[in-house]
């Protein structure tokens, strides 16, 4: 087959690379999506091997300016010893290779937060320092975390009601190393029905932590109770209140608020879609690759694993396709392409795929139809009474950019 | 909106289409569930189409097979064959002297190689037959090579039709003259104008999800309902052209678009693999040609424009839809 994917250098444009070092973790989130964690799958060092070797000698299939390599788990920072071993020759390939991506590189962490004290985490941080963004999630005030962010058992298990043992101190305790090391960085917080009430406290914890960018979505998945928009909906604009009346706005974000959401969108000029899946490649431990970790079977409640290839044989480009040619329109139904509040109504392909009545990645979940009303009724309350606040105190609408903090988040998938 | 409906008399019921069937093990389907089927095709005012195995039935099923209006598809092979509206080769040797009837339409199922290296074999059939139809059985296989190979091939069949059409004979071959004949997409229509009744009383897209058995690809999703139950496609707006990115764009109007194949190659109904894509705009580019080549002999299809384009993958000029 000829290379007729990538057949360009795609300016500013990024690669995600994602190894799957570890379908373990320390902890038993409960809204955690990847339903087949387990202790037993760890990246073979040979099978990262030859998904670099793969990646780094096929440059004319990754043409991308440059590259981000995400390691994820359960917890990645499980394996730190493979991840400095893997990130070693990633850096050295890439100069031996003379390919375009050395010194265009980033290697990104999404972490739990409890190992980043650890000797060799902070020996690899001191290392690759330069090309490195480490995200650690803590979901807001004590209460609010340590309702789903819970321990697993010793041997591995969720625990009982009675024996569920939070881990905010294991990972507040963290929080000033990581923001000086990584000062400005942004959390991810995830809201499911059960924390709803938790929103507005939370967010304003982040903030006390000397965490100015908070990012926050609410899962994808069909888990909302009847009434849950409402009450979303009460707590979004009392941290509208919060934010705007305790002048948060200069300095911090919540990616909840932003300007460009709940607009119609454009059936022609706006029909790409959101999420990235299948423009990003994932391996795991048994050498398969994926458009996305979202597509691996640990990730799926009610599909088959979505694999495009492997280390041996590549990637079978014809099952990127569908990926590569899906809009917005055709996977959307037709009250969402009518949609007057469609702007910023986000998916994921992966949870798409997993809802869907037959496997296919054309069937939009609209499990949060109502939470993105909520959600773009409380933007408005926002961004009104914030342009009022500004008028009344002298600043124009187009002075208010220089006075108003404004996420630059894209929704997470 | 459903037309026809594909009634599968046996578990060895001959493949007419890419895929091969995998069942080897004789199963009618039961008296009971032809007749339910019949009266469900009846119901809904769908035309069926039996599909026969090698075997002659047993004589107790004649009555009800005639007890509506029919289509016949039999292999080359079953003993009743000159009673078929659909004669199939699933093997081209079956071809050599082979007595041709007019008004019927046959189909060649033949891999590459066998294509490749029978391609006189083909030409020299073309003539005898009203409408030939070739169906490839492993397009998902085509390399670059092949692409050429299978260019010259389509060539050579292209001068044959242009001194027939010359010679005032208008025999038809799908690859080649389905195209000139065509302002739309017409492609084999699995769930979406046709359902298939399956040996085992349930509804299927199509005889390859009951046929077939890879693990991939089969799913649950593709069993479309029952008798009792009636039809029911699961995903059904997928099935219809508005909804598959590449092809609502493209021009290739003959191509099967098989569903299957789809499924198969990219994992999704669909999509088409590059190589299913290839190889049907390596047939209407030819096609396009002969229309020019024959209107040199005389008038024929005023009407009819086919652009000359510089692809053959649609997927590579996305961008520019």
């Amino acid at each position: 087959m000829s290379d007729y994917i990538y057949s360009y250098r795609e300016s500013g444009s990024s690669k995600n690379i994602t190894f799957i070092v570890t379908k373990d973790c320390q902890l038993a989130c409960k809204y955690c999506y990847l339903v087949g964690k387990n202790a037993k799958e760890r990246l073979p060092w040979e099978v990262a091997k030859k998904a670099i070797d793969y990646v780094l000698n096929h440059e004319q299939d990754f043409q991308e300016e440059s590259v981000v390599w995400d390691f994820i788990g359960g917890e990645p920072f499980l394996e730190i010893d493979l991840i400095d071993k893997i990130c070693d020759y990633i850096k050295t390939e890439m100069f031996r290779l003379n390919h375009h991506w050395f010194n265009s590189f980033r290697f990104n962490f999404s972490t739990n937060g409890i190992n980043y004290d650890s000797q060799k985490v902070q020996e690899f941080i001191k290392k690759n320092r330069q090309h490195l963004s480490i995200g650690i999630t803590i979901d807001g005030t004590r209460e609010k975390h340590d309702l789903n962010r819970i321990w697993k058992t010793k041997d591995g298990f969720s625990p009982k009601p009675e024996e569920e043992k939070g881990s905010y101190n294991d990972v507040v305790r963290n929080i000033p190393l990581w923001q000086e090391q990584f000062p400005g960085t942004g959390t991810k917080v995830t809201i499911s029905s059960a924390d709803i009430k938790y929103i507005k406290e939370s967010v304003l914890h982040l903030y006390s932590l000397g965490i100015h960018e908070v990012n926050i979505n609410v899962v994808f998945e069909d888990v909302w109770e009847e009434g849950d928009d409402k009450k979303f909906e009460e707590q979004l604009i009392q941290l509208a209140d919060a934010i705007i009346d305790g002048e948060f706005y200069t300095d911090y974000t919540c990616s909840f608020f932003s300007e460009n959401l709940g607009k119609p969108l454009d059936k022609k000029l706006q029909n790409q879609n959101w999420c990235g899946a299948g423009r990003m490649l994932a391996v795991d431990a048994a050498g398969n690759f994926y458009p996305c970790t979202r597509f691996a079977q640990y990730s799926l409640r009610d599909k088959k694993a979505w694999i495009i290839g492997n280390v041996h044989d590549g990637i079978d480009k014809n099952k990127l396709r569908p990926f590569l040619t899906l809009d917005r329109c055709t996977q959307s139904k037709q009250e969402c392409i009518d949609c007057e509040v469609a702007e910023g109504c986000a998916w994921c392909q992966g949870e798409n795929y997993d809802a869907a009545e037959s496997p296919t990645v054309f069937e939009r979940s609209t499990a949060i139809c109502k939470m993105h009303k909520a959600r773009v009724r409380a933007n408005n309350y926002y961004w009104n009474k914030l342009y009022r606040k500004l008028e009344l105190e002298g600043i124009a609408r187009e002075e208010a950019d220089k006075h108003v903090k404004k996420s630059n988040f894209q929704e997470p998938c | 909106m459903l037309q026809y409906l594909m009634i599968l008399l046996d578990d060895t019921s001959t493949s007419y289409c890419h895929y091969n069937n995998k069942k080897s093990e004789s199963k009618l389907i039961s008296i009971e569930d032809l007749k339910a089927g019949i009266f469900f095709g009846m119901t809904e005012n769908l035309m069926i189409q039996y599909v026969y195995p090698s075997h002659a039935l047993p004589a107790e099923y004649e009555d009800v097979l005639e007890s509506i209006d029919h289509s016949k598809i039999m292999p080359a092979d079953n003993p009743n064959v000159d009673e078929a509206d659909v004669v199939v080769f699933n093997d081209w040797k079956q071809m050599e002297g082979f007595s041709y009837s007019e008004g019927v339409s046959y189909v060649l199922r033949i891999n590459k190689s066998d294509l490749f290296e029978q391609k006189v074999l083909i030409a020299d059939t073309i003539e005898k037959t009203t409408k030939l139809n070739v169906v490839i059985t492993d397009v998902e296989s085509f390399c670059d090579e092949d692409f050429d190979t299978y260019k010259g091939v389509l060539q050579l069949w292209s001068e044959k039709l242009e001194k027939l059409y010359a010679e005032g004979k208008s025999p038809l071959l799908n690859l080649l003259t389905d195209r000139m004949q065509l302002e739309e997409m017409n492609n084999c229509g699995a769930g979406e104008s046709n359902i298939t009744l399956a040996p085992d009383g349930k509804f299927y897209v199509c005889p390859a999800f009951y046929q077939t058995n890879s693990d991939t690809i089969i799913s649950p999703a593709f069993k479309a309902g029952s008798l009792e139950e009636g039809v029911h496609v699961k995903s059904s707006q997928l099935y219809k052209l508005d909804h598959a990115p590449l092809c609502r764009k493209c021009d290739a109007f003959h191509c099967r678009r098989c569903v299957w194949l789809n499924r198969k190659t990219t994992l999704e109904v669909n999509t088409p693999s590059h190589e299913q894509c290839v190889v049907a705009h390596l047939e209407r580019n030819p096609s396009r040609q002969l229309l020019e080549n024959i209107r040199k002999h005389g008038q024929f299809l005023t009407q009819q424009e086919i652009k000359e384009i510089d692809y053959l993958d649609p997927f590579d000029v996305k961008e520019e839809w």
